[in-house]
């Protein structure tokens, strides 16, 4: 083997990498970059999920609250939606690290442990800072509640929508007088709307984007339609599985015959083929900023009711305070500060699509006049289809994970639909008799221990 | 690249290009075409507009922009994860290069009480990726308060079996005349270490070094795992987390990628020889 | 190239005793290197630290109800065992990652070795080939996952651009595993490569030159040169990209977003594991079936160091 005498480039290379080393000083490794940038005012740490529209959405509101308050500075993180941020925030707040401030979706709320992952909102503080629960919508304030101590503060209701272009709609004939969509009542009439818009389809696009092979998706659009049939998944006391499998059946045959009689191409990027100028995409609201950005004409109804009763999947961003041992001071107090300006000047979120919850934005005459939000908006409040509340329920949670793969599978033909729903039936079985591993309480416990 | 071949010169005939080598210089070609291609293509697409790049698959952007590009750079994140990699990758090399050559240098030269059985345990961590042990290596972390810092990503990375024992063949390679002649001549066994074993060493530990900052720049799994904040993220982590929650700016994450891409590459071309020796020693003390 | 290791004892009684004022500073040498200790120490530190440590608390915590916050934690016995035996999405997703060593260790060892010959027998830009063939493996796995879920997009994507076909790859059960296999062999591959170039460069010219004389032609020198040469590093390949496919997740999660792929057909084990610990909380079952890849993984290895000896044993005597 030859040995070489040390040339100057590892010289170099070496040089230089203990320069770096040295530059950035070894007892700076234990503390990250943030720590150098803190300053004397009082520092709120907020995490958030949202990226792309809602995330630029976002740095407008925090920009607007950081003019009217520069002596609070906010030291906002943005994290990738879905498990990861709820890992992550999980484990910030085990090892009590947590931010002062987070965002979350409520349905994820009894899977967090309240009183253990969280800490509950101060309503004295909030009511300083000018939010009451007389500006809310009642049923989304109450699901913020456990123990009668409110966790989750709510920032919005957001929903899976219809989106439809007006343009090919109108060249097959299916407007109103207004330019709107009529809602289809029955199967058969949202399938005769597909055909008559794919008589219009410029060649090789899809007539619907369904997100059939899509594990989140699937299941919200599912809970949608299960919900119109009136289904239900456990009893109140949690002890036992009353998930219909005649009505799953109906459901998934449903969303199957989209993919049979050619409505969908399976695998498409949806948002891109609309914009393209397929007629339609099932969609959750978040891309109203999107569609606009990308200047195309068309409308967004909530999911049509086919099964009768009108509903559509929603979940609601909310505000949470991650659980510190030593929560208080004007962290706290600022976390506070900044959650309440955050829900009362939500009226750039309610442009990026999100239905606000705070009542005196959702009723303002600006909102009101807004499309396509006006077309949604009110029915996603009144008609919201929403995940059973159990601590394995929620946005991107266990449940999904569990029967969001099942639904894909029935979507794709891989599953027979009435196979899926028996599948669907024993995985909600498993699930009810598993324990939260956060408390070693099954779903049933947690409920008796909350009624008691 | 003018990176002449380190390897001899074959002792064939000077007239080179007889058919065989025509075709068989064509085939590599093509193959290395076939590799490259993937390559080529994200820098393609990073130089087009998002709209561009939806179209229909074209080689040549029609609308060439570095707008994509500008914009990963002005989102402020990639220089930050930059420097968090460059410090974890810097700082795990040195360490692992310090405490690999010791320990390889202690099991090749030096007796001491239960050296077989560490060296059995040694040789029992060759098998395994943390990755399989990821959930309690964490909880392990955790419990030493290294959670969401730099130790934290840095340390775990540190112990790796697999260069002790390359360090270990390479020291038992090298004729011991040498050190027992500095030892006569009054010599200690540190001194020795530094003085002669280390220069001799000079081709391996730079395999050990470039292999390691290699796998450290390009560590997934651990960092992020143990990292909650996403000012301490890594490059590799931060171009897998950040994505669009609607519709994904494909010129952007293709930009991203070669950013993160870039400065390994770079470094095997300059060292290209030394990666290649590198390899092969690798190899060689493996068999 | 032995892997036979020759001992210090062995080492210094071979050599010829010359001038008895070395041999005795040889034997001072010996024993002054009692405290070698100090050498391995630092290493055993951060050894001791994050492998020994973490393989024993994860043993532990296999037998617990332990979860992320590490409250609540009580001893289960074989709780977590017998859950995991019974639970389809561990013998599914120890399939899946068995099924992807299955696919991507033949062809990482086919292709790296043609890569090799091709490599070792051009006689010009050598350079060029080393550069293309090994550049991917520089690449972090992330950037990997991104570029070929772009390039396996079904419509836009350059694969069924360049096939002619319109395949969606990335969203159906038969293709979705596939898929990653593919990723992998292209951004490995350049690794196996350079370990077969070097073992071809290694091989004593004057084998080839001596079979030549003796009228054998290119073919039969290949099989009788070249091929039993290769034997060893071919057996070091297998080793380790055995070990390292079984414990394959970073391409695949990425690849699928953090999700199980089309039908839940791209989770692999190292991925369940981790969404046990971390998206469930599990942290106690978590460990327990990391155990069970574990022992999978010391079988596999313990298998290869018996190979190894047998065939030692066998040209030894």
């Amino acid at each position: 083997m030859g040995r070489p005498g040390l040339n100057r480039r590892q010289l170099l290379a070496t040089a230089g990498g203990l320069g770096i080393a040295a530059t950035f000083g070894f007892a700076a490794l234990g503390t990250g970059a943030d720590a150098l940038t803190s300053g004397a005012r009082t520092r709120v740490r907020y995490w958030n999920l949202f990226s792309g529209g809602d995330g630029a959405n976002q740095v407008t509101m925090v920009d607007a609250f950081r003019k009217a308050n520069p002596d609070v500075a906010v030291k906002a993180s943005t994290l990738t939606w879905g498990g990861p941020y709820y890992t992550k925030l999980a484990m910030a707040a085990a090892g009590n690290r947590a931010p002062d401030l987070a965002v979350m979706h409520q349905g994820r709320i009894p899977g967090f442990a309240p009183g253990r992952l969280l800490d509950a909102w101060d309503m004295d503080l909030l009511a300083k800072y000018g939010v009451k629960e007389a500006d809310f919508n009642p049923v989304l304030w109450q699901r913020g509640l456990v123990d009668g101590k409110l966790y989750a503060l709510p920032l919005d209701i957001h929903v899976q929508l219809n989106f439809y272009r007006r343009d090919v709609c109108e060249k097959a004939g299916l407007l109103d007088t207004d330019g709107r969509l009529p809602s289809a009542t029955s199967p058969d009439e949202w399938f005769e709307i597909l055909k008559a818009a794919k008589g219009q389809l410029k060649k090789g696009l899809q007539t619907l984007g369904l997100h059939a092979h899509d594990e989140n998706f699937s299941w919200w659009f599912f809970l949608s339609f299960y919900q119109q049939l009136g289904g239900t998944y456990f009893n109140d006391d949690r002890t036992e599985v009353t998930f219909d499998t005649d009505k799953a059946t109906q459901v998934l045959e449903f969303l199957r015959k989209h993919v049979t009689d050619g409505y969908v191409n399976v695998g498409e990027a949806d948002g891109e083929a609309f914009i393209a100028g397929s007629p339609f995409t099932w969609e959750g609201n978040w891309s109203v900023p999107y569609f606009n950005g990308e200047k195309i004409d068309y409308g967004a109804q909530p999911l049509p009711p086919v099964f009768g009763t009108p509903a559509t999947h929603a979940e609601s961003h909310s505000f949470v305070l991650p659980h510190q041992s030593d929560r208080g001071g004007a962290a706290n107090e600022g976390a506070h500060l900044l959650a309440a300006y955050m829900v009362k000047n939500a009226t750039a979120w309610a442009g990026g699509g999100h239905v606000p919850a705070y009542l005196p934005t959702f009723q303002d005459k600006a909102y009101l006049e807004l499309a396509p939000q006006n077309e949604y908006s009110r029915p996603a409040m009144d008609h919201p289809a929403t995940e059973p509340r159990v601590w394995f329920a929620g946005s991107t949670g266990v449940l999904a994970h569990r029967v969001g793969p099942i639904i894909a599978a029935a979507n794709l033909g891989s599953a027979k639909p009435d196979a899926a729903a028996r599948r669907m039936r024993s995985a909600l079985a498993q699930l009810l008799a598993a324990k939260n591993p956060m408390d070693g309480r099954t779903a049933a416990q947690e409920q008796a221990g909350a009624d008691a | 690249m003018t990176v002449p071949t380190p390897t001899p010169v074959m002792h064939k005939p000077r007239s080179t290009w007889t058919p065989g080598q025509i075709a068989l210089t064509l085939v590599a070609l093509a193959l290395s075409a076939v590799w490259v291609a993937p390559l080529l293509w994200a820098l393609s697409t990073s130089l087009k507009t998002p709209t561009e790049s939806v179209a229909p698959p074209h080689w040549i952007p029609e609308d060439f922009t570095l707008e994509s590009w500008k914009g990963v750079l002005e989102a402020g994140n990639i220089p930050n994860w930059f420097v968090n990699s460059l410090v974890v990758s810097v700082c795990v090399t040195f360490i692992v290069l310090l405490v690999a050559s010791l320990a390889g240098y202690g099991f090749a030269r030096t007796e001491f009480r239960g050296k077989s059985a560490l060296m059995a345990l040694t040789m029992a961590g060759l098998m395994f990726s943390p990755a399989i042990l990821g959930v309690p290596l964490f909880t392990t972390v955790q419990s030493l308060g290294m959670v969401d810092t730099y130790w934290g990503m840095i340390l775990p990375q540190c112990a790796p079996a697999a260069m002790v024992y390359i360090l270990y063949k390479f020291f038992q390679s090298l004729p011991r005349e040498l050190e027992e002649a500095a030892f006569i001549d009054g010599a200690g066994r540190w001194r020795i270490f530094f003085t002669i074993v280390i220069p001799l060493s000079k081709p391996s530990l730079s395999a050990v070094g470039i292999f390691t900052f290699i796998a450290s720049w390009n560590n997934f799994l651990w960092p992020f795992m143990v990292t909650n904040n996403p000012d301490l993220m890594t490059m590799p982590n931060g171009i897998a987390t950040v994505q669009n929650s609607f519709g994904i700016v494909w010129p952007q994450l293709m930009a991203g990628g070669i950013i993160a891409g870039l400065p390994l590459i770079a470094v095997f071309v300059f060292f290209q020889s030394q990666i290649v020796r590198g390899v092969a020693h690798t190899g060689l003390a493996g068999q | 190239m032995s892997s036979t290791t020759t001992t210090l004892a062995t080492a210094t009684t071979l050599r010829p005793r010359t001038a008895t004022e070395a041999d005795s500073a040889r034997l001072r040498w010996g024993r002054r290197f009692q405290h070698g200790g100090w050498f391995v120490a630092p290493f055993f530190v951060l050894y001791g630290l994050f492998v020994i440590v973490p393989v024993v608390r994860g043993l532990y915590l296999s037998f617990t109800d332990a979860n992320i916050s590490g409250e609540h934690t009580g001893f289960i016995g074989l709780d977590n065992y017998r859950e995991a035996l019974k639970d389809d999405l561990v013998w599914n997703s120890l399939w899946h990652s068995v099924q992807f060593t299955f696919y991507v260790v033949p062809m990482i060892v086919v292709a790296a070795l043609l890569m090799a010959l091709i490599a070792h027998h051009t006689v010009h830009f050598k350079w060029l080939w080393r550069l293309c063939f090994f550049m991917p493996f520089l690449l972090p796995s992330a950037v990997i996952a991104n570029l070929w879920w772009w390039l396996f997009q079904p419509t836009n994507g350059m694969v069924n651009h360049v096939l002619g076909t319109d395949t969606p790859w990335l969203t159906q059960k038969s293709t979705a595993m596939l898929a990653v296999v593919i990723a992998t062999l292209w951004w490995t591959v350049g690794f196996s490569f350079l370990l077969y170039l070097a073992a071809l460069q290694a091989i004593p010219h004057h084998l080839y030159e001596a079979a030549e004389l003796d009228g054998a032609n290119a073919f039969q020198r290949m099989l009788h040169i070249t091929v039993p040469n290769l034997r060893n590093i071919t057996g070091l390949v297998l080793a380790l990209q055995i070990l390292a496919s079984l414990q394959v997740f970073d391409q695949a999660v990425v690849m699928y977003q953090f999700g199980p792929g089309p039908e839940e057909s791209t989770r692999t084990f190292v991925q369940y594991t981790l969404e046990q610990g971390f998206t469930s909380y599990r942290v106690g079952y978590a460990s327990a079936i990391s155990f069970i890849l574990f022992l999978i993984i010391a079988a596999v290895a313990l298998g290869r160091m018996w190979l190894l000896r047998k065939r030692e044993e066998g040209t030894l005597r």
